[in-house]
Parts: structure tokens; C-alpha cells; sequence
């Protein structure tokens, strides 16, 4: 059953698995068949199909940008129009003089790719997110649509090549090479196809290799998890850039080669159809199928031209309805769904494993080594203090922070403060998830204000979400990998530690399964693993221990404990038992301000503090009884036995 | 310059934003209250102007046959609704993907079915002149409809039953659920609320623009810009996003062709959107 759930759990996208070799071998055997296909049939028909071929390479270039990095772009086609473009006005301009058009395919994917990347940075640099980076590219390739087909004027040319608005775009040379000072040579039909199923499958060994190396899980990893991926250190608006550009450039190689294979651009490249049937293809086939992408656009071609051509032309019907019959039927894809009912049948193989490294070579993870500070000197220099000056957080009206000045020292350091008092706003203030309306966030002096949470988090400040936050599709092991590699970027020390990491977290029985079927308590033990792997210096922990059984708590008070011995830890929470446990100066937030600082002795003497928790009519009561008893706990645990927690009425010593 | 040039520029200002304002304030309602991108809102559109031709053609005085086309339109929606987007509500992505495939096949049939020819209807009003220049009464129609609207939209949603409830089903629907909200019903009147704001657009555009199948795809990018740049603030979003983005387009078309207007009203919203990612009203206002 748990298998089963981890399965369903984790049927989003994966890293995909295997190795260069069999990728390669896989697609030299495609090649061959194609070869032989292609020399055995009519050269008008390998002409024919080296169609299927260039679609394949843009829906390709979905399947990396979608599939792998989780940017719903719909404007890939516009990019294959801008490829197709460029390739005519350099191809005719300058084929005749030089003998080659190869230059004028290099110049479409360089034109392709700064397109994507200037249309990515205004997106991710903004942090526009998903459907909003659908929209955005659906618009652009709509006023390009616009644009192009209002340019039949004479003035609308470069060079000889006009643009011919929406007669399009005619006589644009096919691919030509020549060797320097030798003869030029145009590729005939067949080789032409050659060519582009080579340079297709050339294309999808690249995206699964590159989906393999850490580049390609970390794009793996935001698309599951944005926020945690930014907490870990990596710097997502770079790397959905970095593939945003990167599947630009693939797209507009499609639009050369489509430009050369029709001789012909028009504006209807940019219109809503063609950006449909990407998506569709990559639909059919899978998101995150490489192969998929082949098949998409075979059967999808078969399917509209067997049902739309034979009553004239319905094929928009037909790719319509595929499109809203997969969404409600077939989520996945069909070639996902195919091989998911492989799977089921089989026992699954814990591709983790190999992949990420064995549990043989495994180092038995202590927390002494891993955070690397052999010596009390050193761990003297990594201590480092965070602070804030006079900052404030308003949501419209409501100071939600208000003017806090304060100082966390090396060692552990309490936030409590009843609900809505600041504590978790004035963490995302450190953090960096929000900015502060006013005052400034310090890290040793540095100011922090302005850095982005990533950039916060390699500068060694940890942080645990109060809602824990971890891939919940990606495997336990998948999850402390990324972890593991987010600080050394190195994958064989990361392979290690993850390995010596569950050991050490005591979730090896667990390391293959989907991290969103852990209990919460596991859940919670998990994501504060994965803070501390990446070798904090400043830790954040926004109520560690809800939904932790007893145990667990006491082993999480070890831990901070522990923590606190290297770095400044910053711990907010609710359970009394575990602040005092904790044994650390408390400071008492109240209605976003500072209320009172003092230790678990001094604090549970003042009824001050006890009419903020309570009301003050309720001044004998014991504040944990304001949330009843934490879950995960036995009831009688966390109110009536609450020896442990303020009580009224204090004692003289502690006033002392 | 010239009072009676002032007073054209002005007066085609307000226009240009008026049908920015008229074709997003559907989209807006459909976003924000449902988090529903309906990529066939553009469909949706060209629907309620075929619908007054239609109507028209068959010798329906014309403004009857423009509420009679807003009412389809919004039943329409309601059957969509039913049949697709109940299914998909928080699967954003998946919602996008079958209204586009819902609009390529919209698209498809009124073209088998009307052809593809550019229809006409006649301004039902006449000109009126301003120094040197002729301008349309219709375009008072225009912006008083859009005003109109945008009143409507809000005091239905801040003065009636349904409104609270929708309101409330869109801040949470577990928490509606469980007070006894009925929000699959909520739903579905939004979205057919939206559909309605739709059609009532496609309708009173039909006049002034050429009636084609494929007419929606010149509106749905402006629309969703506006919808975005405006951010979750129904009222201000549509009122400050039309009036920024009408401004922009306006002045580009003016100066060089309605192309560079579309090009330069989608460059703003690209670069508003880079700076306020959360739209004009996104940090000042909370829904």
C-alpha cells in the first residue's frame, strides 16, 4: 500500500534515469532505421517526414522547458517562427555569396535564444509564475502575429529578404554546405531528412543527459518545490532562465530547418494553432518524455489528418477536443501512462539508489563533521549574529511587525508570542520571503534587507517553514540530495551525505518513498534535516516540532541544542515544554512589537506575559492550554500535566 | 493644441479604454474569483457578436439583441462549466489547456457554419461633429457600457447574497464548504456571470469592429494583460490597468499603426509586470 502510494504520490516528473551509453546506442539504432527507411521509400517521402522530424525537435524543446523545468511556456512556436525568419533573411541575403546556409541556422538558434532570454528575464526576474508565463508568451506570440502580418509594405525588408506581411515570406534557400574553398553542396530530400532525425535525437540524448546532472534535478526540484528550492541556496530565476534559453534556442534550430524544408515563412506560425499543437504534442507524449515527444507528434499528425482532413478542415475540432479530452482524462500523457502501467506491474526498482549513490558508500553522518568545524575557533568564526534594526511589516493597515530592534546571538533564541503576534512574519523578515516596509535586516553587520531569500541562504542562513516544506513528490533520498549539493556543489559529496543523512534522521526505510507520504511529524524531521545539511550558520525554525510525538520533540530540543553550539538559532514556537527544554533567553512578541525578553523563569513569573497569552481575565490558567494539546501527543500531555510550561502566579526566586 | 483636437484625443482615450475595460472585466471576474484562466474568453467574445448579428439579421432590434447575446453567452458558460471546468478547479494549467482546445473547436465551427468572411452590422447611431472632427455617438455607448459594467460587476459582488458567497468561496472553499456553502453552485453562476460580461462585450464591439470567426484572438491578449497588470482588486485593477494599458496603446496608435499600439501595450505590461509582479493593486490592496 505504501508503495502504492508513494508511486501515485510520485508520478510527477523525474530526473530521467539510465546512462549516456544507452542513450546514445538507443538513438544510433533509431538512426539506422531511419536511414534505411529513408534510402528504401520515394525521396518526396522522406521529404515528407523530415516534417515529423523538425516538429519533433520544437515539441522537444517543450518537453525541456515544461517537462523538466516546469515553465508552461506557450510561446515555443513563436520562437520556431523567429528561427524560421531569421533563417530566411540571413539564408537569402547571404547564400549566394558564400555558398552556405549553415551560418544562417547558427544565426536563427543565437536569434531564437536571445529571445527566450530576453522574454525569460522580464518573466523570472519579476517572478511571474506559471500560468502568468503562459500568458505572457501566448501574448507575444499573438502581437508578433500581429506585427508580421501587417509587414507587406516595400519598406518592411532586410536586405533582399522582404517580409513580406501575410503573403509571407518565399524562396528561402534550403541548407547548403561547402567546405572552405571547395564546392557548395545542397542536401538532397533524403539526406535532408537524415539530418534532422540525427540532429532531433542528437537533441533528446542532450536534454536526458542533461536532465541527469545536477542542472537538470535542480530544474526538476523547482518545479516541485520553488520556495524550498530558493531556501536551499540555488538561485532559481537563473536556472529557469538558463533553461527558458536554452529550450529557446532548440525551438528556433525547428523554425530553421522548417523555414529551409518549406522554403516559406508565414505569419500563421505565430497564430494560436501551431502554438496549440506544440502543447499538444508534448501532451500526447508526455511531458517529461523524450521519446514522447517523437510519438506526440506522429500520432497526433495521424489522428487529425485521419479524422479532420476527410471532412475538409476540421483539424482545429480534432486538436481541440484531444486537447480537453486529455486534460480530463489523461493528465499525464499517453506514453507517461503507458509506461506507468509497466511499472505497476513490475516491482519497482528503487532507481534512486543507483542514482544518487548507494547506501554502501554511505559515511556515517554525525553532526560534528558535517558542519565542519573541527575546531572550537572555527566554529567561533562560522557563528555569525543576525539582527534587525527598527524593522516593520505592514499589510495595509496592520503593522505586522512593528519597529522590532533585535539581536540573535550565537546559541539558541526563542520567539514566542501568542497567534498573529509577528513571529512567523518576522521570520520570513530574516528569511528574506518578504521585505520589510521599513528598518533593515542585519547579518554581521551586512546589511540583508535586499537579498534575495537565495542569496541569504548561501550566505549560511538557514530555514524551516512552519508548514514544512519539502518536495513532497521527490523521494526522501532525492530530497536531502538537493540538499546535500545546494552548498559544495559537488555530487559525489553529495551522494554521501544524503546516503549518511538518512541514517543519521533514521528515515533509511523511507529513503525511497515519495517525501508527501512521511507523516508530519517525519515530515517536519525531514525538512529541518535538509536545513542543516546545507551547513547553516543562521537557522530559522518556525515550530519544529508541531505534529511531533513526544520523542521526536526530545530529539529535536537535542538537536537545536546542539545547533546552538555552532550557530544562531532562531526558534518560534508554541509548545512550552520544548521552549523550556531548549533552556534559552526568550523574547515575547505582542502585537508585532517587542514585549519582553527574559529566561523560561524570569518570563513564566511575569503576568504580563501570562495576560498576552491568556487575556487578562484568565491569569491563573497555563498558556499551552491556549492551543490544547499539540497534536501528535498524547491529550493529557500538554495541559494537564503542564508542569513544564508558565505557570501563574510565579515564583519569587525567578523575579530575582 | 486645439480644443476640438484636445477634446478628439480625449475622447478617443476614453474609448480605447473603455473596450479594454469591457473586453477584461469578464476574464477579471472568471480569474479572480475562480483562479480560472479561460483561454476561450476571446471565443467567448466573438460568440456574443455572432450571436447579434444573428439576432439582428433575423430583425431583432439591435440593443435587444444584444442582451439577448449576453445571455447566451453567459448560458453558455454555465454549460461549460457544468461539463469542463467543474472538473478542473485548482489544476490552473489544466484549466487553460481544455479552454484552449475549447476555443479552437469554438472557432472551427462558427467558421464551417458562417464562413469566414468579415461581417458587418450597422452603427445604430450616427456622428456627431466637434470643430473639425467627426466622431461616433456609439463611442459614448461604448464607455458608458463599460462604466455600466464595472458597477454592475461590483455591486453584485459587494452588495448581494451570491456575491458575499462567492467572495467567500474564493478566499476559502473548504471553509465555505463547511459552513454550508453550496460553492459548486457559486461556481458555476461566477463563471456564468463572466461568460455574460463576454458576450455583452462581443455584442457592443460587434458594430465597430469586422465579425469574424477568429476575432477573438485580436482581443485575448489585451484582455489577459489588462487582467494581469490590474492584479486582484476587481475595481481598481480593471479601472487602473484599462486606463494605463488604453493610455499606451492609445498614444502608439496614434503615432505610428494599431500594430506598435498592440506591440507597446504588451512591452508595458511585460515591463509593470517585471517590477509589480502582483499587478497595480497587488501590495495595496489585499482581496
Amino acid at each position: 500500500m505504501r508503495d502504492l502510494l508513494a508511486r501515485v504520490a510520485g508520478s510527477g516528473p523525474k530526473p530521467a534515469q539510465g546512462n549516456v551509453r544507452r542513450d546514445l546506442g538507443g538513438a544510433a539504432l533509431a538512426f539506422a532505421a531511419a536511414a534505411v527507411l529513408g534510402n528504401w521509400v520515394e525521396e518526396f517521402t522522406a521529404f515528407e517526414w523530415s516534417l515529423w522530424a523538425v516538429q519533433a525537435i520544437l515539441a522537444l524543446s517543450l518537453t525541456l522547458v515544461w517537462g523538466y523545468g516546469g515553465i508552461f511556456s506557450l510561446g515555443q512556436a513563436a520562437i520556431y517562427g523567429v528561427g524560421g525568419y531569421t533563417y530566411g533573411f540571413w539564408a537569402i541575403n547571404l547564400t549566394d555569396n558564400t555558398g552556405e546556409s549553415l551560418t544562417a541556422v547558427l544565426v536563427a538558434v543565437l536569434v531564437g535564444a536571445v529571445f527566450a532570454a530576453l522574454l525569460g528575464y522580464f518573466m523570472f526576474y519579476g517572478n511571474v509564475t506559471d500560468v502568468y508565463v503562459a500568458i505572457i508568451t501566448l501574448a507575444t506570440s499573438l502581437v508578433l502575429f500581429a506585427f508580421v502580418n501587417s509587414t507587406s509594405g516595400r519598406a518592411y525588408r532586410i536586405g533582399d529578404a522582404p517580409f513580406g506581411g501575410y503573403n509571407g515570406m518565399p524562396r528561402i534557400p534550403r541548407i547548403t554546405w561547402r567546405l572552405p574553398g571547395g564546392e557548395s553542396h545542397e542536401l538532397t530530400r533524403t539526406q535532408f531528412f537524415l539530418f534532422c532525425v540525427a540532429a532531433g535525437l542528437l537533441i533528446a540524448v542532450a536534454i536526458r543527459v542533461l536532465s541527469r546532472r545536477p542542472f537538470g534535478r535542480i530544474a526538476v526540484a523547482l518545479q516541485h518545490n520553488e520556495l524550498r528550492t530558493g531556501l536551499l541556496g540555488y538561485d532559481v530565476r537563473w536556472h529557469k532562465l538558463a533553461v527558458f534559453t536554452i529550450g529557446g534556442a532548440i525551438a528556433a534550430f525547428a523554425g530553421a530547418l522548417f523555414a529551409a524544408w518549406g522554403r516559406f515563412m508565414s505569419p500563421p506560425v505565430f497564430s494560436l494553432t501551431p502554438a496549440a499543437l506544440v502543447v499538444i504534442w508534448v501532451l500526447v507524449g508526455g511531458r517529461s518524455s523524450v521519446s514522447g515527444a517523437f510519438v506526440g507528434v506522429l500520432v497526433v499528425k495521424g489522428f487529425s489528418s485521419w479524422l479532420g482532413g476527410a471532412s475538409g478542415d476540421n483539424e482545429p475540432i480534432v486538436l481541440g477536443v484531444i486537447l480537453v479530452l486529455i486534460v480530463l482524462l489523461l493528465p499525464g500523457g499517453i506514453v507517461a501512462n503507458l509506461s506507468r502501467l509497466r511499472t505497476w506491474t513490475q516491482s519497482r526498482i528503487s532507481l534512486s539508489a543507483t542514482r544518487l549513490g548507494t547506501d554502501a558508500e554511505a559515511v556515517d553522518y554525525q553532526l560534528e563533521p558535517s558542519l565542519a568545524s573541527p575546531t572550537p575557533e572555527v566554529a567561533q568564526q562560522r557563528a555569525r549574529l543576525i539582527a534587525t534594526a527598527a524593522v516593520t511589516k505592514r499589510f495595509g493597515g496592520l503593522a505586522a511587525v512593528d519597529a522590532v530592534t533585535l539581536e540573535f546571538p550565537r546559541g539558541v533564541s526563542c520567539l514566542i508570542g501568542p497567534n498573529g503576534a509577528g513571529k512567523s512574519t518576522l521570520l520570513d523578515l530574516l528569511s528574506g520571503r518578504q521585505r520589510p516596509t521599513a528598518g533593515a535586516v542585519m547579518l554581521d553587520g551586512q546589511d540583508l534587507t535586499k537579498r534575495e531569500p537565495f542569496l541569504r541562504a548561501r550566505g549560511g542562513v538557514g530555514t524551516k517553514l512552519q508548514v514544512a516544506s519539502v518536495y513532497e513528490s521527490l523521494t526522501v533520498r532525492e530530497n536531502l540530495w538537493l540538499a546535500c549539493y545546494a552548498m559544495p556543489r559537488d555530487i559525489e559529496e553529495a551522494d554521501r551525505r544524503a546516503a549518511g543523512l538518512l541514517e543519521w534522521l533514521d528515515l533509511r526505510d523511507e529513503a525511497e518513498q515519495a517525501a508527501g507520504t512521511l507523516s508530519h511529524g517525519k515530515k517536519q524531521w525531514l525538512e529541518i534535516g535538509m536545513v542543516v545539511s546545507t551547513d547553516p550558520s543562521v537557522v530559522l525554525l518556525d515550530e519544529p516540532t508541531a505534529g511531533m510525538t513526544r520523542e521526536e520533540t526530545e530529539r529535536t530540543a537535542n538537536l537545536v541544542r546542539e545547533l546552538g553550539e555552532k550557530a544562531s538559532v532562531i526558534v518560534v514556537e508554541h509548545d512550552m515544554d520544548f521552549v523550556r527544554q531548549l533552556d534559552a533567553p526568550i523574547t515575547v512578541l505582542h502585537m508585532g512589537s517587542m514585549f519582553s525578553q527574559g529566561t523560561f523563569e524570569e518570563l513564566s513569573g511575569d503576568d504580563r506575559v501570562i495576560d498576552i497569552y491568556l487575556g487578562a481575565h484568565h491569569s491563573n490558567g497555563s498558556p499551552s492550554d491556549s492551543r490544547g494539546p499539540a497534536p501528535g501527543r498524547p491529550p493529557n500531555a500538554g495541559s494537564a500535566e503542564a508542569d513544564g510550561a508558565i505557570t501563574a502566579g510565579g515564583s519569587a526566586d525567578a523575579d530575582a | 493644441m486645439a480644443p476640438d483636437r484636445l477634446f478628439n484625443l480625449g475622447f478617443d482615450l476614453a474609448t480605447t479604454i473603455s473596450i479594454l475595460a469591457l473586453v477584461s472585466s469578464g476574464l477579471a471576474v472568471i480569474f479572480g474569483m475562480r483562479g480560472v484562466i479561460n483561454l476561450a474568453h476571446g471565443e467567448f467574445i466573438m460568440l456574443g457578436a455572432f450571436a447579434t448579428l444573428t439576432g439582428v439579421r433575423s430583425g431583432v432590434n439591435i440593443w435587444m439583441a444584444m442582451a439577448v447575446a449576453a445571455a447566451v453567452v453567459g448560458l453558455f458558460g454555465i454549460v461549460v462549466e457544468r461539463l469542463i471546468i467543474r472538473h478542473l478547479y485548482g489544476r490552473l494549467a489544466d484549466t487553460m489547456l481544455a479552454t484552449w482546445g475549447l476555443s479552437l473547436i469554438m472557432v472551427q465551427v462558427v467558421e464551417n457554419r458562417y464562413g469566414s468572411v468579415t461581417e458587418g452590422i450597422s452603427v445604430p447611431v450616427g456622428n456627431f461633429t466637434v470643430g473639425e472632427f467627426s466622431m461616433s455617438k456609439y463611442n459614448f455607448v461604448l464607455i458608458a457600457a463599460a462604466a455600466a459594467g464595472v458597477v454592475a460587476t461590483y455591486t453584485i459582488m459587494r452588495r448581494t447574497r451570491y456575491g458575499l458567497l462567492a467572495r467567500a468561496a474564493t478566499q476559502s472553499s473548504t471553509m465555505a464548504e463547511g459552513l454550508g456553502v453550496n460553492t459548486s453552485g457559486v461556481n458555476m453562476w461566477t463563471f456564468g456571470l463572466g461568460s455574460a460580461l463576454a458576450g455583452a462585450a462581443g455584442a457592443l464591439l460587434a458594430p465597430v469592429v469586422g465579425v469574424i470567426p477568429t476575432m477573438g484572438q485580436t482581443f485575448v491578449a489585451r484582455a489577459f494583460m489588462t487582467v494581469i497588470v490590474g492584479g486582484p482588486s476587481f475595481v481598481a485593477g480593471t479601472v487602473s490597468a484599462s486606463g494605463l494599458l488604453g493610455f499606451i496603446e492609445n498614444v502608439g496608435t496614434n503615432w505610428f499603426t494599431p500594430v506598435i499600439g498592440q506591440a507597446m501595450l504588451l512591452m508595458a505590461a511585460i515591463v509593470i509586470l517585471r517590477f509589480l509582479p502582483q499587478g497595480l493593486t497587488g501590495t495595496r490592496f489585499r482581496r
